[in-house]
């Protein structure tokens, strides 16, 4: 009896040492925890490309989603030291980073260890390795995106921009409107010759989102008719040599937009309830193609598009136009340096999303095993199949080695359900990832993908082109242009000190507070107010709002230089 | 009422030994086993947390920097009074607003509240269909277990003031040629208290009654059938027997309503504050997370909450005071 328990017991031993000896390939499994910093849905258990990854490296994702106020939520999870493994910090990661959540991931990238990942990285190492207070080099953060390969893809305006329906846009037969007063002059052309839409439902004619961290809709838009790109809230020369940062809001040269907003008020294209609106009512008002023009950022109001495209309003979707001050509105205002020439940039050169995306927190036990999944995923063959699915099933190659995709294969790319069956986003959004061109060829299978493909479906011309509906076709006929991005200007060279709405004000937190909240209350009422008050409303204004943003300007100024010059002393 | 049994150690018991109270305390070892739980809960949940209070006298934001060495656990400086004196400092919305807006954001809930939950509750005393009695109380109540986000994103709607499309409200006004222009409810100071108000109520006032209609039942029949003998009419047993039947039950209510006086609440005002009512919708609650919460000044917040809870006592103490002077039970 003995001594069978004991070869039973020798048995066992052995039997528990085989997988150990055959699993290379398999390794242990693991579950690692996700947080995303913005909201999401949790994938379905089956999806296809989960159950490859967890095949592949053993790893199987639990993901939790942000659900109510980011900075609140990061708050509490620094402070009670509750970490996931891979840490998205949304808009907030500064927040993750100072709080010291999140592990210096150059101990585990280096051209030796993690070729692909350094090769990838390799050509903005300026703006992404950092100083940590005692002066080692730190890496947080490998941007989710922004690191492309190859010339700029630039199909249409994804950002910032002044849109305005394609109805009216046709309806004035194809104008070109350059500047903020050819814009309200359209829109009020257009709202008096038609005050209602076919059902009777009354046309708003321009509407101003400005509920929470969305009122860049109301306090953005200056720097951008003063010529420049997307600096978040300060306007900032980059012919000078020392970088002269300045908050535009409180200038003279702002003074011009909110009076051309207090004119449209009085002239009834502004709604009063637009300053009071959720932005679940504004995207309803937007899908309901009732409202014709406003500005914001593309990504802001996609499912008002999407909801427009599904009930085949093409006609009520948005072109973005590239409007500029004209020399009337800014004679005889002082402008941020003598020599400043206003000239249209709505588009800037791409540029890495410093700081956004998967960090691996301090309390994650398996790190290097992460930053190994990475390096094998940045792999092509596994880039394709993040970006463009499974060939046969979600895609396929054409003869000439062109990727491709069915309608039917498309349309499902844009089904909210499929996705959580058959793309792994919530994982590959916030991971390093490859974008722009394919550069060589990849064979998939017997067939090969050419390179000169792109990396993502969004952008590749036979999807883009194909997929336009007869109507924009039609509508960019009209102009004579090829792509909605005709609108603009090509992008421009992006300033050495990247885009300044990245960059970390946290230790200017309450004045930077207070700047933003007199912006929100006063200027929907000099928006609102009677055209004869609008001088001394704005005097009074531009007092109040004085010492928050000389604070917060004066950061901001030191903290442009700064980071130019990590990227200017590092050429 | 009044009378305590002896064996649960009424006041009088306890000052006359003083060594009774160890001796009581063994009497009624059961009880007092039983209570553990609830000092513990107590202690856990009420007194503990006041550690944190030590937070309002640290430097942990105010000086550039300084965030990170408290949340990786270095000890902050000392930083006496200031964060105190930094709270009625200049923000773009001052303390002494938010104070301002709480304090007048509840009385008008605590008096327009309570005044309609008494007529609600008085007009029911007064129906004597069962049915229709238990109906109404039901729809009443029913308000009280929605999600505050519902109930403002309802009163968004109902309230519109769009000039193009504008909501029910407005439409009616509009409509029926009262108004030339529909007011901006949602978009205007002067109307953002009252409408806090009226949400409330709307909400509350159902749950508000069932307290009174409870002691309205307690009252002797005998009282009303004398008074009717005596020749008093409904409105007159209602002013003479209903409403001094609930005198008791109304002053304790109050003592303890004003003691949540500064607890205004956070959610209705959160939800319903737009760019135009920022000045009139914040409140202590609010501006804690604001300046304390978003921006991380924890010190500054913390300022604040202990100032809300010293107000409070303050406040709780004065009326039960004047209660005891006005010969009322007092609570405390």
């Amino acid at each position: 009896m003995k001594k069978l328990c004991a070869a039973l017991l020798t048995m066992a031993l052995i039997l528990s040492l085989v997988p150990a000896v055959f699993a290379e390939g398999t390794p242990e499994p693991i579950t690692l925890t996700v947080f995303r910093g913005d909201p999401g849905d949790q994938p379905t258990e089956d999806n296809k490309i989960y159950k490859l990854i967890e095949e592949k490296f053993g790893v199987k994702f639990n993901f939790s989603f942000l659900t109510g106020d980011l900075d609140e939520t990061l708050g509490i999870k620094i402070v009670g030291k509750d970490y996931p493994d891979l840490f998205d910090g949304g808009n907030s990661a500064d927040l993750i980073i100072n709080g010291g959540a999140l592990i210096n991931l150059l101990d585990y990238v280096s051209p030796e260890k993690t070729p692909r990942l350094w090769a990838h990285i390799e050509p903005q190492k300026a703006r992404l390795i950092e100083k940590d207070a005692n002066g080692n080099d730190v890496l947080y953060i490998i941007p989710n995106y922004g690191l492309a390969d190859g010339d700029q893809i630039a199909n249409s305006v994804g950002g910032p921009a002044f849109f305005i329906q394609k109805q009216v846009l046709e309806w004035d037969n194809y104008p070109q409107i350059k500047t903020a007063d050819e814009y309200f002059d359209l829109l009020e052309r257009f709202l008096d010759a038609n005050p209602t839409d076919e059902n009777g439902t009354p046309y708003t004619g321009f509407a101003i989102l400005c509920e929470d961290w969305r009122h860049f809709c109301l306090i953005n838009p200056v720097q951008h008719l003063m010529g420049r790109p997307n600096d978040g809230e300060v306007l900032i020369d980059v012919n000078d040599p020392d970088f002269h940062t300045e908050t535009f809001i409180d200038k003279p040269y702002a003074k011009a937009y909110y009076k051309k907003l207090n004119d449209a008020y009085h002239a009834g294209l502004i709604d009063r309830n637009t300053f009071t609106m959720t932005f679940d009512q504004y995207i309803a008002a937007l899908s309901n193609g009732t409202v014709l023009g406003m500005f914001d950022q593309a990504w802001d109001f996609g499912t008002a598009t999407s909801a427009l495209l599904d009930a085949q309003k093409y006609d009520r979707t948005y072109a973005a136009l590239g409007l500029v001050y004209d020399e009337e509105d800014i004679e005889g205002v002082e402008m941020p340096s003598a020599d400043w020439k206003i000239e249209e940039h709505y588009l800037n050169g791409s540029l890495p999303n410093v700081r956004r995306g998967f960090g691996i927190s301090t309390t994650c036990p398996c790190p290097e095993r992460i930053v190994a999944m990475w390096e094998e995923m940045m792999s092509d063959e596994w880039q394709l199949i993040f970006n463009w699915g499974i060939e046969g099933e979600d895609y396929y190659i054409d003869d000439e080695g062109r990727l491709q995709m069915t309608r039917e294969q498309y349309n499902q790319t844009q089904d909210a359900a499929w996705k959580l069956a058959n793309k792994a986003e919530a994982f590959t959004q916030s991971s390093p990832k490859k974008q722009g061109y394919i550069l060589n060829d990849i064979q998939v299978g017997d067939k090969v993908v050419k390179a000169g493909n792109c990396w993502e479906v969004a952008n590749q011309p036979e999807i883009v082109f194909g997929l336009m509906n007869d109507y924009d076709k039609e509508f960019l006929a009209g102009y004579g242009y090829q792509k909605f991005a005709d609108f603009v200007n090509p992008p421009i060279e992006l300033a050495p000190y990247g885009e300044a709405w990245q960059i970390d004000y946290t230790p200017v937190n309450t004045a930077h507070d207070n700047f933003l909240k007199v912006q929100d209350i006063r200027l929907p009422e000099l928006i609102m107010c009677d055209e004869s008050e609008f001088d001394a409303k704005w005097d009074a204004f531009v007092s109040e709002i004085k010492p928050y943003a000389d604070e917060f300007g004066a950061y901001m100024q030191e903290a442009v230089v700064k980071e130019a010059h990590k990227v200017l002393d590092n050429q | 009422m009044t009378s305590v049994p002896k064996d649960f150690g009424g006041k009088a018991a306890a000052k006359k030994n003083k060594t009774g109270f160890f001796r009581q305390l063994g009497k009624q070892w059961q009880l007092a086993l039983m209570s553990v739980p609830m000092l513990l809960y107590v202690f856990l949940f009420n007194y503990f947390p006041l550690w944190g209070w030590r937070n309002a006298f640290l430097d942990i934001a105010n000086e550039r920097g300084t965030l990170i060495p408290f949340l990786s656990g270095q000890t902050p400086a000392w930083y006496g009074f200031k964060n105190f004196t930094n709270l009625f400092s200049a923000n773009a919305i001052t303390f002494q607003e938010t104070l301002r807006n709480t304090i007048a954001m509840s009385l008008i809930n605590l008096v327009l509240g309570t005044v309609s939950a008494i007529i609600l509750a008085v007009l029911l005393n007064e129906v004597r269909n069962r049915k229709f009695k238990r109906t109404v109380q039901t729809v009443t109540y029913l308000p009280h277990f929605l999600s505050m986000i519902i109930v403002v994103g309802m009163a968004k709607i109902i309230f519109d003031s769009s000039d193009i499309t504008p909501g029910p409200i407005n439409e009616l006004l509009l409509t029926s040629g009262l108004v030339k222009k529909g007011p901006n409810w949602l978009g205007e100071e002067k109307y953002f208290w009252w409408l806090v108000g009226v949400i409330n109520v709307w909400k509350e006032v159902g749950w508000g009654t069932i307290i009174y209609i409870s002691a309205m039942t307690g009252i002797d029949p005998c009282l009303y059938e004398a008074a009717s003998i005596d020749g008093a009419g409904r409105f007159q047993r209602i002013l003479h027997v209903t409403l001094p039947g609930i005198r008791s039950t109304f002053m304790i209510l109050l003592i303890m309503n004003i003691g949540h006086l500064l607890d205004t609440g956070f959610e209705i005002q959160y939800l319903l504050k737009s760019s135009g009512t920022m000045h009139v919708a914040y409140t202590v609650d609010l501006y804690v997370m604001e300046y304390g919460t978003q921006t991380l000044d924890i010190g500054l917040g913390t300022a604040a909450g202990i100032f809300k809870s010293l107000v409070a006592i303050i406040l709780l103490t004065g009326a039960n005071f004047i209660a005891k002077r006005l010969g009322e039970d007092s609570l405390l």
